[in-house]
């Protein structure tokens, strides 16, 4: 299973879906788009544990974080 | 007892009780401390701890703090635990140089904060510097 962890108030929301299921794969895509359309960063983790950002939709992604915009505070 | 065997007795017997005893405080203190967090605070500390490096989790542990290389320059940055002027760059000798200040556009708990922080140094320094707001470090 595959998961998409979305940070927010609640500290996150995490969307599993079965990455071999075309549908649930379709729908995880459509949250990747709308959320890094937000403004969101989407990162993952190399086979090294070191993040990386990604800009598009990899199906093959066991976990990808999303986090807001930054801005200066 | 000679002064031979006592060394060998604190060696063989004391220091293994003592190491143990060691280990088990700081896993009452970590206790002690997430249990005064709330529910968000804690599930944002164990999303962070997840996400750092065994060094960082190690330094995170003792400190409450970690340090993060930037990814374009080479540059140590410490990350504190809070959510806003809480990184520190710091010179080759490890002292504050200035505090950077930039912080994700929505309110989300200090583990959250601090673990947008670290991916931004890591993978893209440069922007995330770009939007920080820098001060002279007060402390040091």
């Amino acid at each position: 299973m595959a998961t998409q962890i979305v940070m927010d108030q609640n500290g996150d929301t995490r969307h599993t879906f079965d990455a071999s299921d075309t549908k649930a794969l379709l729908r995880a895509e459509e949250r990747f788009k709308e959320l890094t359309g937000l403004g969101f960063t989407a990162a993952i983790r190399t086979t090294s544990g070191e993040p990386a950002v990604t800009h598009r939709f990899d199906p093959a992604a066991e976990e990808t974080l999303f986090f807001p915009r930054l801005v200066g505070g | 007892m000679t002064f031979e065997n006592l060394l060998r007795f604190f060696h063989d017997r004391l220091r293994p009780l003592l190491a143990n005893g060691l280990r088990r405080a700081q896993v009452l203190r970590d206790w002690y401390r997430e249990a005064g967090c709330t529910g968000t605070e804690a599930r944002a500390i164990k999303l962070l701890k997840e996400w750092l490096s065994a060094k960082q989790l190690a330094q995170f542990n003792a400190h409450r703090y970690f340090d993060v290389i930037g990814c374009h320059t080479g540059k140590n940055y410490r990350i504190c635990y809070g959510t806003a002027t809480n990184i520190y760059e710091l010179d080759y000798a490890g002292r504050p140089r200035s505090v950077l200040c930039f912080v994700p556009n929505r309110p989300l708990a200090a583990g959250d904060v601090m673990l947008a922080q670290k991916i931004a140094l890591e993978t893209d320094e440069w922007s995330a510097v770009a939007v920080a707001n820098r001060f002279a470090p007060s402390w040091h």
